[in-house]
This record gives structure tokens, C-alpha cells and sequence, in this order.
């Protein structure tokens, strides 16, 4: 009995020696919890509950950043495995297939997030569009965000070379294209995107640490940003008018983000065990595919090049880049921040509705509507 | 630390004066050596040897290409003609956005599978989106009896080599 007293007591002051406080029971305590965690401190210690209704942020924040940890994770696992080599590549991705434990659940997972995380991030893009959140004091954290929207597609770009197949090689042959087809500096930053002219060793070793190091280490940095800038900015946008009511994080901040992570966990995992992420024929060169066609994300893209490689690729992307960036210091009337569809928004939420779905339109349009040549086609008939 | 602040001369006291030298050789020191390290890591991103295919490279016998016809030589990514005038080769990169151009045999053209551009056999844009005809490069006979074309040098349409 005096042992079992003696192994308990040990074990209490183990875990004590970790987390130094208990489980939040009283008020205090729960105000205390946000303080003495490290994961936790991000968070204010007391929240308005206007911000904690799930229909005024829908969790796309939260859920974006909760796919970005999920892609880290699976994306090491994978990293055991790739070779970023031109013949090895693709054998390592019938080996990821076909030879390693839960390598095809591994991939399609890592393949799903990484779409799933281009569409949440431009929804949480559109949510804080309509609901006036960019506006001052947080036109910076918008900054920021565009930036972290552009840090995704840069992502997803150049993890769609790794595999090294027939659209790998494709998709990239046209995106570096289009870079090369930027004024001034064009050419050049083609040149050391690629380390040369062509698609070879040199580009996909380049792809392969950009994708891998330099660009999640960028993300994760300017995340921590964006994250401090809610805070240091006054937490989530709310109207003017709205209860200051307020409520202990602990726990019905940290629930409601339980409950996303959940969600977001399910349902990546539910479409890597319901889709296999295709994989194409090894990269050839000689052999363009009839369409080829890029990820769907940069499908809207493409057919915009389809109309002039200037216009599409160069024009339209930089305008929509700058117009994104300008927006919070040139619309800054406080009026309707923190209400979804303000009436007094109403022109602007128009042209913002107008361009996004014009977006949605020439994706889908990319996607379905175009066939061998980039023909237009009706996907219904065979 | 005390402050040594200008005597009643006006005179900066040399203890002051030596440490601001120091300083601004510090400052200095630091900038100078993180530009410079800045500076050899954004020159090292360009590569200073490519290994890459040659630009002027065999592409077989005259007599490999029947009269009237049309050859992609796909690893190099190009079109070698043998005419009744001679031969000529034409690029199968599109120049709008590098996807392999397909030859029509029926249109007499060729054809963009990635954005729809299409083009006559001697290069010329039919369609766009591209702006730009698919480059007419070199051809000449070598000594010993090849074709060789030089993607270096391109030529106007009238080229033809007679071999």
C-alpha cells in the first residue's frame, strides 16, 4: 500500500514536472490555462461570443492552418521514401504505392489536404471579404494573408512536379512558361526556377527544397504572424454595436477548435481512404498529352492563357495580386465590419461575389468544358 | 559606463570618440560580411554549368527521310521537312507556353494540344493564343554526311538545304 502511495506520488510530480497546472476547473484556473501552455498561450484568455458562433467565421481560418499541420506531417512520412532524382522519382512513387506500409494512404492523404487546402483558403479568403474583416486596424493581416493564399498555390505548384509524371512534367513545362512570359525579369527567374533551360535534374532538385524547406518554413513564419496580428489587432472583427460579453477561452475556444481539427482530420482521411491520387505515365518529353491540363486550381488559369499568354498569365494575375493587396488601405470605412453581407457593403461585396465566381467560372470551364486542343466540349457528351 | 560629453573646449573626449570608431567599425564589419555572404549564396542560385542536351546536334542521313515527308524527331522536340526544294527543320515547342506541337497531316499545320494554337508547316502562326511562329533553326550537311541542326541559329523561310 505505502509503495502504490509512493509510485502515485511519483508519477503525480512527473506529470506536474510538465504541465505545471492541473486540469481548469475553477474560473481562475481556466483563465490561468491559456497563460501556462505553450500551444495554448496564442489565444486570449477570455473571448466576445459574438466571434464563437460558427456561422460568422465557419472555421476556414482555423481549418486552413489545421491542414497545413496535417500536410507537414504527412508530407515527412513521404520524405522518407522520394528521391528527387528524374529516374528515381517515379519509381519512388510506385514504391510510395505499391511497397511502403500505408504508403498510398500517406499519399492521397498528403494529395487531398493539399487540395482541400488551395479551396479553404480562398473560402476563408471570401468569408473575411464579405463580413468586412479586412479593414482597419487589420489591412496589414490581410497583407499577410494574400501573401499566405500565394504561398499555398507556390506550394501546390511545386509539389505538383515531384511524382514526375506526365502532368508533373506538363503542368510545370506551362506554368514556366508562363513565368517566362512576365516583363523585364521574366526569362531570368524562369531560368533559376528551372537551374537552366530545360525540365531536367537541376528544376526538380530546385522544386524539391523549395517545396520541402523554403517555402513551409515562409509559411509557418508568416502564419505565426497572421496568428499574433488577430490578437495584436484586436481579436476577430466584430460590429461596433456588438455584446462585449465575454467568456473564458478555456473551454469553449479550445472546444470549438477540437471540433474543427475533427473534422477537418475526418475528412482528409475519409477521402484518402475513398481516392487514390492519380499518377500518370513517367514524364516524357517527347509526348505532350492531348489536353494537357495543370491542377485544377490553375485550370481558371490556363484558360485564361488560352485567350493570350500575356493577358491570361501575366495580366489578369498580377491585377487581381495588386487589387487584393490595395483593397484594405483604399476601402476603409468602418461601416459594416463584422456582419456577413452588410447592407452598407452591398457594391462592394458585388464586385468581389463577381470576380470570385468569374474565378469558379473559367476553372470550371478548364475543367469540364475543354477537350483535345483545348477545344470547348460538353462534358455530358462522350 | 560614464558619458563623456564634449569638454568645455568643444572637444569630443578621445575615450568617446575611439568608441564611435569602434562602434561604426563593428556596424560596418557585420554589414559588410552579411551582404557579402548574402550576396555569394543569390549568386550561387545560378548555375554556372548546365548539363543539358547540345544545341547543335546530329539528326541523321538525308536518305533516313523519304522525299514528302515530315519526321518529329522527338527527342530533340522538332520537325525535320524533306521537300521537293530540300530540308528544313521547324521547332515542335509552341511558343506560347512550350507544350509539343502535333503535326496534321490533313490541315497541312500543326496543332497546340495545351491552349489550342495552331500553326502552318513552315511555322507561321494559322491561330493564336500564340503570338510568336515556331522557329526555323539551321540545317547544314556535315563532312561526314549527316544532317545537323544548330537550335542556336534560326532562319527565314526560304531556307532549304539541298542534300
Amino acid at each position: 500500500m505505502r509503495r502504490g502511495a509512493a509510485i502515485g506520488a511519483t508519477v503525480r510530480r512527473l506529470y506536474r514536472s510538465v504541465f505545471r497546472t492541473g486540469w481548469p476547473r475553477t474560473k481562475p484556473q481556466r483563465l490561468q490555462a491559456m497563460l501556462s501552455s505553450l500551444v495554448l498561450h496564442v489565444h486570449p484568455t477570455r473571448v466576445r461570443v459574438g466571434v464563437l458562433r460558427p456561422s460568422y467565421t465557419l472555421g476556414l481560418g482555423l481549418a486552413s492552418f489545421f491542414l497545413f499541420v496535417s500536410l507537414t506531417a504527412t508530407g515527412l512520412a513521404l520524405m522518407l521514401y522520394y528521391v528527387p532524382h528524374p529516374v528515381a522519382a517515379y519509381r519512388s512513387m510506385k514504391d510510395l504505392e505499391h511497397a511502403v506500409a500505408f504508403g498510398m494512404f500517406l499519399r492521397n492523404s498528403h494529395r487531398w489536404a493539399a487540395h482541400g487546402m488551395v479551396a479553404v483558403v480562398f473560402l476563408h479568403m471570401c468569408r473575411v471579404f464579405f463580413t468586412g474583416a479586412y479593414k482597419p486596424p487589420r489591412e496589414f493581416n490581410w497583407v499577410v494573408g494574400v501573401v499566405l493564399m500565394l504561398l499555398t498555390l507556390a506550394l501546390s505548384f511545386t509539389g505538383y512536379l515531384l511524382p514526375w509524371d506526365q502532368l508533373a512534367y506538363w503542368a510545370i513545362t506551362v506554368g514556366t512558361a508562363i513565368v517566362a512570359h512576365f516583363p523585364v525579369l521574366g526569362p531570368q527567374v524562369r531560368y533559376l526556377l528551372l537551374g537552366g533551360n530545360e525540365i531536367g535534374q537541376a528544376a526538380l532538385l530546385r522544386f524539391y527544397v523549395l517545396h520541402c524547406l523554403v517555402l513551409p518554413l515562409a509559411m509557418a513564419a508568416l502564419v505565426a504572424l497572421h496568428f499574433w496580428r488577430v490578437r495584436k489587432d484586436g481579436g476577430l472583427s466584430a460590429p461596433a454595436h456588438a455584446s462585449q460579453r465575454r467568456v473564458t477561452a478555456w473551454p469553449h475556444l479550445v472546444l470549438r477548435e477540437l471540433v474543427v481539427l475533427v473534422a477537418v482530420l475526418a475528412t482528409v482521411n475519409v477521402a484518402a481512404l475513398l481516392f487514390d491520387a492519380p499518377l500518370e505515365a513517367v514524364a516524357d518529353a517527347t509526348r505532350t498529352p492531348n489536353p494537357a491540363k495543370a491542377p485544377w486550381y490553375f485550370l481558371g488559369l490556363q484558360e485564361l492563357v488560352h485567350y493570350g499568354a500575356i493577358l491570361g498569365g501575366v495580366v489578369v494575375p498580377t491585377a487581381l495580386v495588386v487589387a487584393l493587396v490595395v483593397l484594405p488601405y483604399v476601402d476603409t470605412h468602418p461601416r459594416g465590419v463584422g456582419v456577413w453581407f452588410a447592407r452598407e457593403r452591398r457594391a462592394a461585396n458585388a464586385v468581389f461575389a463577381a470576380v470570385a465566381h468569374a474565378l469558379v467560372a473559367v476553372t470550371v470551364i478548364g475543367t469540364f468544358f475543354r477537350g483535345p486542343n483545348w477545344a470547348f466540349v460538353v462534358p455530358w457528351a462522350r | 559606463m560614464t558619458d563623456h560629453p564634449p569638454d568645455a573646449s568643444g572637444e569630443v573626449a578621445p575615450a568617446a570618440r575611439r568608441r564611435a570608431v569602434v562602434a561604426w567599425l563593428g556596424t560596418g564589419s557585420l554589414v559588410a560580411g552579411a551582404a557579402g555572404l548574402l550576396a555569394a549564396m543569390a549568386r550561387s542560385v545560378v548555375p554556372e554549368v548546365l548539363y543539358e542536351p547540345a544545341r547543335r546536334f546530329p539528326v541523321g542521313r538525308p536518305a533516313d527521310f523519304p522525299p514528302a515527308s515530315v519526321t518529329f524527331v522527338a527527342e530533340r522536340r522538332l520537325f525535320v521537312f524533306n521537300t521537293q526544294d530540300g530540308f528544313y527543320a521547324v521547332s515542335a515547342v509552341c511558343t506560347h507556353l512550350g507544350c509539343n506541337v502535333n503535326h496534321e497531316e490533313g490541315e497541312k499545320g500543326f496543332a497546340c494540344p495545351c491552349h489550342g494554337s495552331a500553326f502552318f508547316e513552315d511555322g507561321r502562326v494559322r491561330k493564336g493564343p500564340a503570338a510568336w511562329p515556331l522557329p526555323r533553326f539551321a540545317i547544314a550537311l556535315s563532312r561526314r554526311g549527316e544532317l545537323v541542326v544548330d537550335t542556336r541559329r534560326t532562319v527565314g523561310p526560304e531556307f532549304r538545304l539541298k542534300a
